[in-house]
């Protein structure tokens, strides 16, 4: 009998330490999964201290690699590609999920651009996994029409996006990414799409897109050409009017009463 | 190299270039598929025609759409032509092609039919100066397009009121 109860206490004594070890482990799983944002919970109510960014900007990583360009079809079924290579702006891609609830802010941040507050000539598309792995209904209900939203599992896959939050900014001058990873709060990310910006630098709109884009010998080239193609050389009368005549040859328009 | 396709278009979208084919809610009647081209950012809320594109493009950007047309279209005499136009050439580009005018580009339009659905593809260079350079590109777009035959999903097999 005696040794029955001091087997008996031994057994419980070591399934005690066991139960105490993995109940160690799962509060240290539980910790990380919530410093990383994906947490059981709001991460918000943890505090900016137990949720780090861990976003690389350039600094960090100089070589990303280059950003493909992203495919699929949107959540009313019409078809999508987003070309990140072709403009000298910024591109940030938030890849979300629509049942990820720590998602749930950035997809009414990432939509809503004025109240994230992002620097000029930032393009923002979100990107979901495709109609295989996400519900299109679920994923439209999300969304509010205002920024590309893409259904691409192929993304997912080119981009090697671990899990959802996730998010990747490229440079349209070069096409590569210039950034990546998680970030828990919607300022963050803001704020590290700022931070790459400022260390893009200011190279200017090489590719000469809007109307004020040439300036100067160039934009006097340019008239020439146009000029030229028109027909009209240098010294052709129509470029030095003497009297509204010469302006309207065929008349001037009266306007209405 | 993307691949697109939605609506009985597909397109295999050269370097550089983005787009989308969608079909727009229809108000009234019935609406009809729409594929939309650019070497630019395109933005969301632009005309099928391009307004409000072609006004942020650059001069060595190319902006295309391709818009298909009602069923009663077919066997009209705009779109007598069977089949989308061969290679564009530098001359088929004039300044006054563009549903809008604006200084320096210039565009082309086509109609015909092709696969039994009726369409036209219009286009416009950033600059009419650099055509030597950007018809190739509006080429290139062209022949990557496949047009199918209209399938029950499509707006041409849709049953319609008389």
């Amino acid at each position: 009998m005696v040794a029955l109860v001091i087997v008996s206490t031994f057994v419980v004594l070591v399934l005690g330490i066991l139960v105490t070890g993995l109940l160690r482990s799962h509060a240290d799983i539980l910790r990380s999964l919530h410093e990383l944002g994906v947490g059981v919970g709001d991460p918000a109510a943890a505090g900016p201290v137990a949720a780090p960014v861990t976003m690389v900007t350039p600094a960090s990583s100089p070589a990303l690699g280059a950003a493909p360009a992203i495919a699929g079809v949107t959540p009313t079924g019409d078809a999508r590609a987003i070309a990140v290579d072709n403009s000298d702006d910024l591109t940030l891609l938030g890849f979300l999920s629509s049942g990820c609830t720590s998602c749930g802010a950035f997809w009414e941040a990432l939509q809503d651009p004025g109240r994230l507050q992002l620097p000029e000539r930032t393009r923002v598309v979100i990107v979901t996994k495709g109609p295989d792995r996400e519900v299109p209904a679920e994923v439209g209900s999300r969304t509010t029409g205002r920024i590309p939203v893409v259904m691409s599992t192929d993304a997912w896959v080119d981009y090697q996006v671990p899990g959802s939050p996730f998010f990747v900014l490229v440079d349209g001058a070069t096409g590569d990414k210039v950034g990546q990873g998680v970030a828990s709060h919607v300022g963050q990310l803001a704020e590290l799409v700022r931070r790459a910006e400022h260390d893009r630098g200011h190279a200017g709109d090489t590719r000469g897109r809007g109307e004020a884009s040439l300036g100067g010998p160039a934009r006097e080239a340019a008239a020439d050409e146009v000029l030229a193609a028109a027909g009209i050389l240098p010294g052709d009368p129509s470029l030095y009017p003497r009297t509204l005549d010469d302006v309207f040859p065929h008349g001037r328009a009266v306007p209405a009463e | 190299m993307a691949t697109i396709g939605a609506h009985g278009i597909t397109a295999r979208l050269p370097a550089g270039f983005e787009g989308r084919i969608f079909v727009r809610p229809a108000t009234v009647g019935v609406t009809y598929p729409v594929g939309q081209f650019a070497t630019f950012p395109i933005p969301d809320d632009i005309g099928d025609f391009g307004s409000g594109a072609v006004t942020v493009m650059g001069p060595s950007d190319v902006f295309a759409t391709l818009f298909e047309y009602g069923p009663e279209s077919v066997g009209t005499a705009l779109f007598a032509r069977q089949g989308r136009p061969p290679a564009l050439a530098q001359a088929d580009f004039s300044p006054m092609v563009l549903r809008r005018g604006i200084p320096g580009q210039s565009g082309t339009q086509w109609f015909f039919t092709e696969s039994g659905r009726p369409f036209s593809f219009y286009a416009v260079l950033g600059s009419h100066a650099q055509r030597p350079a950007l018809v190739p590109r509006v080429n290139t777009l062209l022949s990557s397009l496949t047009l199918s035959p209209a399938t029950a999903d499509l707006p041409m097999a849709r049953p319609q009121w008389n």
